[in-house]
């Protein structure tokens, strides 16, 4: 494999690592505990601040998405097109975007730290 | 040496503050995050809509097995081996579906709102702790747990709420609590009580002992009984005329002079509005009228209208018990229903038990007040209200031998009474009502429904009766005090002791009528008896409109069947319109007849307001400006809606003096104008108000609808729009039959035939889940509306069940 290819494969795998340790973590442990497992996450993964970022966004926003669409699924949105209507928002997936998107910055911005704070032993090299 | 991240350390700063702001409420906002997050916040209420709400519950409490049936609108059957386990799984039940309106309710009751909402409900709270609500609810708690039967099915309610608390989390708390930022409490039999003296107050909390005081200084008597009389000519009675009352047991006291008994207001002490009245409709048809020879029974509530609906329907199994309505979540039992036996419903009496006494104080002492020529001290009862995010607000209560100070400096709300007074108020007393509910629920016969009925003391209700053995019976029940005339009508002198309440009306001798000779029974909020009856009494409320329709509807009815009542509940005919809208047109100028087409509107109206039509649009709005214009706005205070005379009063002058008279002089100093002018300028107002309705889509005809107009919303007990339903499409005013009105109205409909078969109805709007999440939260609101009406699965006692409509068991273990 090609060192582009292997890149890839560590970015996907850490945010595949990022929505499973966050829905571990949130299922026992207070909706914050997904910046954690990306502050952590981003400190031993070799990656810039700038893709751990995107790493943390898309691995919490995954794991929020994922799990709101179960819900909402299943509910044929009755709850979520209440949530839209009180946060005035004109639908209901608007309502699932917001939460995905708050999920994602949380995530991206506790990874950010992850990687800029960690250790230079682990960073990538330039 | 490596290089300090300084980067790395704002980054860090920046996140934690953003998932601090995210993890707490900002002003009305709630915690974002924490919401938001799908496991755990809101989205964890959203209920699959196919949820299997089947289970296998392993409750160490309950004594033996137990078996709940949930049919396909979620109603369970609950069928329990003995009555510790029958209320115990209530409790559970109730809680499951409806824990964090119970909690809200019984703080409304307390005065804790402020506790978590902050102090935007303060001023609610402290009204509450000047009502002595906490005290009323303490001393009936006493009363209640003083019979072991109560404090039996008292405390496995309390602790079958409990169980279920304890089994949640902040995953499964109810959605309210996650969007108010707050967490369930355990409850207490006290909570019961509160909410039973929050019903109480509800239904007897309205007074017009004030404005009333007011008026009798500035009107002439004849005048102040022609205007504000107790009986309006013409009233029907609850308990119909003819009925012979027992002989009193105790002596009718003779009135004390009116000097020493009243005292006078001025003007400036003023503006205590009168809060509109709780009305309901309760008939009952014997056999004789019926096209199935079986009693009819019909009920329909008029109460707040929200969600989570006040009630939630419920049958209750045990040996001796086999019963089914609605029940008031936050206290066990069914409240209006019926059992194998026979059904009853409830209307409000109206009868007056709270009275207001002006207290005296003793000058520089702010500890005593003066009573029978002597100087008393207040017993102080301190109130702590919790505000949240706030220091505790520490009131002190004086309660003299009345009861509590209500209306005090302290307390002086905008346009609030400026003098103190003392409310005197029969829900302040012991009593056990809780009993009276649970004998009601196993009664098997006309004599075990009175002997329940007997503990039922606060509020007074008109307690309608059926049973298979074909009795009807209708009950003006309540306990009452032996009464001068005109006793507590008006505020009373404080220091006088002729005017305190003294002996108490034996319950038994209560006006009731069983089996009447004509055949049915029906009461409306109308005034309780004829004046044969030989206690003294006033009102608080009473009205006639929709006794008198009912009246008209049933007095020459036979053969009647289940679908007839059905309609009846649904009729919207204005006795008002009928009687008043021909002669306002007729007072009518030509030329504003001819200037405004409107006026043609009303041909060939039937009298009915309906939920599309625009004739009552016109007409409420034209009769509204014209009460306006024709009474006082300003007679030393406002007139202007709280202090009107009743409507049926103002159509009744308007017949006496009809257009055609050429000496259409009736005159008040209450009038502000004469008729003739009130009525035109009122339809300029009226048509020129009309073109005006809002039309946003520019479609003027649909937004004058009357349902749009009136907007009927059953509005989430938070208020929230988003949680809510507005402009319900239904007809009807506070005066017709279906009284839908902007947030009251029929709040359990019930129809019971009591034949061989037991083929009851019922209808409520809402739905059985409290969880605005929930494809149950307001499921039967449509057909409310709509005025249908389900067939109430009453099952056999029994511990298996074969009924096709079962749809999900919860099976129960110790």
């Amino acid at each position: 494999m090609d060192s582009s290819t292997i890149k890839i494969m560590r970015f996907l795998f850490s945010v595949l690592i990022i929505a499973l340790l966050s829905a571990g973590a949130e299922f026992l442990l207070p909706w914050w505990s997904c910046a954690v497992v990306c502050f952590l996450v981003a400190l031993f993964a070799r990656q810039s601040g700038g893709r751990a970022f995107l790493i943390g966004f898309l691995g919490v926003g995954i794991f929020w998405l994922v799990a709101a669409l179960l819900h909402d699924v299943a509910n044929e949105h009755i709850l979520s097109t209440r949530m839209a209507a009180l946060f005035k928002l004109p639908n209901y997936w608007l309502f699932i975007l917001v939460t995905v998107f708050i999920g994602g910055l949380v995530g991206g911005m506790a990874a950010w730290v992850g990687a800029t704070l960690k250790p230079n032993s682990i960073k990538p090299s330039r | 040496m490596k290089k300090i991240p300084i980067k790395g350390f704002v980054l860090l700063v920046i996140t934690t503050m953003l998932i601090y702001l995210l993890d707490h409420p900002l002003g009305a906002l709630p915690a974002i995050g924490r919401l938001l997050e799908p496991v755990n916040g809101c989205l964890a209420n959203a209920e699959p809509v196919n949820k299997n709400f089947s289970a296998d519950l392993k409750l160490p409490a309950v004594k033996g097995g137990a078996t709940v049936w949930f049919d396909n609108r979620l109603v369970p059957h609950i069928h329990a081996t003995n009555d510790h386990d029958l209320y115990f799984l209530e409790g559970y039940i109730h809680a499951t579906f409806r824990l964090w309106q119970m909690d809200m309710e019984t703080r409304a009751a307390a005065g804790r709102v402020s506790e978590v909402v902050g102090d935007k409900a303060l001023a609610f709270d402290r009204k509450q702790r000047y009502k002595g609500m906490g005290y009323a609810a303490e001393n009936s708690l006493r009363a209640m747990e003083a019979d072991s039967r109560t404090k039996l099915i008292m405390d496995a309610y309390t602790e079958g709420i409990n169980a279920y608390i304890g089994t949640l989390n902040y995953r499964n708390y109810p959605f309210e609590y996650k969007l108010m930022g707050f967490a369930p409490e355990p409850y207490t039999n006290l909570k019961i009580s509160l909410l039973l003296k929050y019903m109480a107050d509800d239904l007897t909390g309205s007074t017009d002992d004030i404005a009333l005081t007011y008026l009798r200084d500035i009107l002439p008597r004849d005048e102040l009984e022609l205007l504000f009389p107790d009986r309006i000519p013409g009233s029907t009675t609850v308990i119909p005329p003819g009925t012979v009352f027992d002989k009193p047991s105790l002596t009718i006291p003779a009135a004390p002079p009116d000097s020493s008994a009243f005292p006078h207001f001025e003007p400036a002490d003023f503006g205590e509005p009168k809060v509109d009245g709780k009305g309901s409709n309760n008939w009952i048809l014997s056999g004789s009228r019926t096209a199935s020879g079986a009693p009819i029974l019909c009920n329909d509530p008029h109460l707040a209208l929200n969600l989570p609906s006040l009630w939630y329907e419920a049958q209750l199994q045990a040996p001796g018990i086999n019963v089914y309505g609605a029940s008031l979540p936050g206290t066990p039992g069914v409240v209006i229903g019926f059992n194998d036996s026979l059904t009853w419903g409830f209307t409000n009496n109206y009868r007056d038990v709270k009275d207001f006494y002006l207290i005296k104080e003793v000058g520089g002492n702010k500890n005593k007040y003066w009573f029978a020529g002597k100087q008393v001290d207040y017993v102080k009862r301190v109130e702590v209200i919790k505000v949240k995010g706030k220091p505790d607000i520490v009131d002190t209560i004086n309660y003299t031998l009345h009861g509590p100070v209500t209306y005090a400096e302290q307390n002086a709300r905008a346009g609030g009474l400026r003098k103190p007074l003392a409310m005197c108020w029969m829900g302040h007393r012991p009593s056990n009502e809780m009993l009276a509910i649970y004998l009601l629920n196993k009664a098997r016969s006309y004599n075990e429904f009175v002997d329940a009925i007997m503990h039922f003391e606060c509020p007074a209700q008109n307690m309608g009766y059926a049973d298979r053995q074909g009795n009807i019976a209708i009950w003006g029940q309540g306990q009452f005090v032996n009464k001068w005339k005109d006793q507590g009508k008006y505020v009373m002198n404080g220091t006088d002791s002729s005017t305190l309440w003294k002996e108490l009306i034996p319950m038994r001798e209560n006006p009731h009528s069983l089996n009447p000779a004509q055949g049915y029974l029906c009461g409306a909020n109308q005034i309780n008896t004829d004046n044969t009856y030989p206690y003294n009494y006033n009102g608080s409320g009473w009205v006639n409109l929709r006794a008198w329709r009912i009246n008209d509807l049933l007095k020459d009815r036979q053969k009647a069947t289940v679908k007839d009542m059905m309609d009846m509940q649904q009729d919207t005919y204005s006795e008002l319109a009928a009687g008043v809208l021909p002669l306002m047109i007729k007072y009518l100028g030509d030329s504003i007849k001819n200037e405004h087409s409107l006026i043609n509107i009303f041909k060939g109206w039937n009298y009915q307001l309906n939920a599309e039509g625009m004739e009552a649009t016109v007409f409420q709005i034209w009769w509204q400006y014209f009460n306006s214009e024709l009474w006082h706005s300003d007679a030393g205070f406002s007139l202007k809606g709280d202090y009107l005379p009743l409507q049926e009063k103002t159509m009744q002058i308007l017949q006496q003096n009809p257009p055609q008279d050429p000496n259409i002089t009736y005159k008040s100093s209450l009038l502000s104008a004469s008729i003739k002018s009130a009525i035109n300028v009122s339809f300029r107002m009226t048509a020129d108000s009309f073109i005006r309705i809002k039309q946003p889509d520019k479609r003027p005809p649909e937004n004058r609808e009357w349902y749009k107009v009136k907007n009927t919303t059953i509005s989430h007990l938070t208020k929230l729009p988003a949680l809510s339903y507005d402009h319900v499409k239904i007809g009807g005013w506070g005066n017709t039959i279906n009284a839908a009105k902007n947030d009251h109205g029929p709040s359990w409909r019930m129809v019971v035939q009591m034949g061989k078969e037991i083929e009851a109805y019922g209808v409520y709007p809402g739905g059985q889940s409290g969880n605005p999440g929930s494809k149950y939260y307001a499921s039967f609101l449509d057909d409310w509306s709509g005025g249908k009406y389900y067939r109430l699965d009453f099952m056999p006692n029994a511990d298996k069940q074969s009924d096709s409509a079962i749809k999900y068991t919860w099976t129960v273990q110790p």
